[in-house]
């Protein structure tokens, strides 16, 4: 009967009805998309980086600080006996790092070279191209950023000059072969990309790497006392804490959203216990209890959320659709130097999340009918008969 | 012995105001027996509706007894209160307070289901009450498409449905014109002549008052005279 009159009570509010649920629909829709395009972008950022970066796990050199740029030049150790095989099976990829500097067009500019097997196939890098050839430039790649930056592209020639064990700098010439689209910036921002075994030449150094990359889960449990295992918490913690940190930022704009959309329930509430007084004294007149009341009310309020989520999941349909199978680009020339806004993210909807979502609008929905409702407790059935105001 | 509906003792009702307490009802002693058709009648501040409201526990006496159907009103929580108007008591209002987003038969039904009757016997019922009334070829209609007289026999009908004790009629007639107003009171009339139903109405409505079997005079708080009237 309560839920019969709390509905019917919504229906015949017309169009105050209509806004209140169009106003917590539009929330709703907002608060779903904004989750989704977080979650989404996390799934595509792990996702990307585990393709291109990271691949079952890594092993990280105990003389590398990524933080340290003076660790960088000596970040290097002998890969272990055990590892090798596996190495020269292509089942863990060796990347050897180290500062350097090159001279496209007669410029100097700071670079990381990265060394790494031409033939591996474990990471998506497209570093078949690298395999040095017999005689000429080493074949080096860059990103689409690198490239911007540096203004070169494929076929430029330039210089590359990078220490060697013994502290002497070594110079040797690079040859733009292939200009990568990769989606994880990283990789391309101010890295040149060589042969492992051609970087290793020009540092007069063998059998040494700075990460050990695993194709397999089951690698990180080989024996390398020299490398410290980089789990999949550890690596992807400051991806992490970065969306956190844009979470926490966006959560003002949630939190204001949902004010506003509570706004609109306590106002229609509030407004309703002074407009329909008579109707609350009809009610208790006709043997209704408070408590009866109160929950009708309080019902009604929380209904407007059911209401809303069921349009908001309508109206926001084609919308989530278009995001889902033609994804959410950011505005031309936006780089946010983060991995997957470079391409138009597609959304993927997580749905626990966005039932959370739903069940704590509504518990905030109800309680926020029930704030002003709780006046009807102390309403005096003959003060509420003669529309009186004084509850 | 005959059953007493409503007896009243020595009830007074004040109410608070800027300089003290005003006292609308002063020491009223009345009973009302079952089947009665019977008016509280005065001019405007005579105390009628209070003591109407007394009556139907809508609100409490300031001192004496006031005993409905064997409750005790002043001593009722407000669960008992509740109780007492769902179960025993109609109410009849003078802006007929219909539900507007019910339709006719819901309107009628609502007692019944703060009843928690099952259905089969609460249609039976609310078909019965609007035959009473006879609004049978209105049941869709929501009140906002009824006339005003429309609108007061759903109210009767509201009131009758659950078939109380006594029902308790506030101005009943005030917004209605002749043709109406009389069509009111001769239903009202024969619901208490084949139901046995006690009426009690605060009015000062002529057309009412010369329907009514029994009249009480009110002034200033005051019971001033109680006569049955002959011919009603």
């Amino acid at each position: 009967m309560i839920f019969k009159l709390a509905l019917r009570n919504i229906i015949g509010n017309g169009w105050r009805s209509l806004i209140n649920i169009g106003i917590i629909a539009a929330v709703l829709i907002s608060l779903i998309w904004m989750e989704a395009m977080w979650y989404s972008w996390l799934v595509l950022a792990k996702t990307q980086q585990k393709q291109w970066e990271f691949a079952s796990g890594m092993l990280r050199s105990k003389n590398y600080d990524p933080y340290d740029t003076f660790s960088w030049e000596k970040s290097y150790a002998p890969i272990p006996a055990e590892v090798l095989p596996h190495v020269e099976s292509g089942d863990i990829v060796p990347i050897l790092y180290a500062p350097s500097v090159i001279y496209p067009g007669g410029r100097q500019l700071s670079a990381m070279v990265k060394g790494i097997p031409a033939g591996q196939k474990v990471l998506e890098l497209p570093s078949s191209g690298l395999a040095p050839s017999e005689d000429g430039p080493i074949p080096a790649l860059i990103g689409k950023n690198m490239a911007r930056t540096t203004k070169l592209g494929i076929g430029d020639v330039f210089t590359l000059r990078v220490k060697d064990s013994a502290g002497a700098f070594n110079a040797v010439d690079l040859q733009i072969t292939d200009v990568m689209d990769s989606p994880v910036p990283s990789l391309d921002i101010g890295t040149v990309w060589v042969d492992l075994s051609a970087l290793r030449e020009a540092r007069l150094l063998t059998d040494v790497a700075t990460v050990l990359v695993l194709k397999e889960k089951s690698l990180q449990s080989v024996s390398a006392p020299q490398y410290e295992l980089i789990t999949e918490k550890e690596f992807f913690a400051d991806l992490n804490e970065m969306v956190m940190t844009k979470a926490v930022g966006q959560s003002v704009l949630f939190l204001l959203m949902i004010f506003l959309a509570m706004l609109a329930i306590f106002d229609t509430q509030a407004l309703a216990i002074f407009k329909r007084r008579k109707e609350i004294g009809m009610l208790s007149a006709l043997g209704m209890t408070k408590g009866q009341i109160t929950r009708m009310f309080t019902l009604e309020g929380a209904l407007y959320m059911v209401f809303a989520a069921i349009a908001s999941l309508v109206l926001g349909f084609p919308l989530f659709w278009y995001f889902a199978t033609k994804g959410f680009a950011l505005p031309g020339g936006v780089d946010f130097g983060v991995v997957g806004f470079d391409r138009p993210l597609k959304f993927v909807y997580p749905l626990p999340l966005i039932l959370l979502t739903l069940v704590l609008m509504f518990i905030l929905t109800a309680f926020v009918s029930w704030l002003p409702v709780r006046k009807i407790a102390a309403l005096k059935t003959v003060d509420a008969l003669k529309g009186g105001t004084n509850a | 012995m005959e059953t007493k509906t409503v007896t009243i003792t020595k009830m007074s009702k004040a109410f608070p105001t800027g300089e003290g307490e005003f006292l609308a009802l002063k020491e009223v002693t009345l009973d009302f027996g079952a089947g009665e058709f019977a008016g509280i009648v005065g001019p405007s501040g005579s105390g009628k509706t209070t003591l109407l409201n007394v009556i139907g526990s809508l609100d409490t006496p300031s001192s004496g007894e006031v005993d409905v159907l064997g409750y005790k009103v002043s001593q009722l929580s407000a669960k008992q209160s509740s109780e007492l108007r769902s179960h025993h008591l109609g109410f009849i209002f003078q802006t007929y307070n219909l539900l507007p987003v019910y339709n006719v038969y819901e309107n009628v039904e609502f007692p019944l289901l703060l009843l928690k009757m099952d259905s089969q016997k609460r249609d039976r019922m609310v078909k019965d009450a609007l035959e009473w009334v006879g609004l049978t070829d209105k049941t869709k209609s929501r009140p906002a498409q009824l006339s005003g007289g429309q609108c007061q026999r759903v109210a009767i009908a509201r009131a009758m449905v659950k078939k109380p004790s006594l029902v308790l009629a506030d101005e009943p007639t005030a917004n209605l014109d002749t043709e109406n107003s009389l069509h009111i009171l001769d239903t009202m009339k024969n619901i208490n002549a084949n139901l046995g139903t006690s009426f009690i109405f605060a009015t000062h409505d002529q057309k009412v008052i010369k329907y009514l079997r029994r009249v009480i005079r009110l002034v200033d708080g005051e019971v001033v005279s109680d006569d049955l009237q002959t011919g009603a």
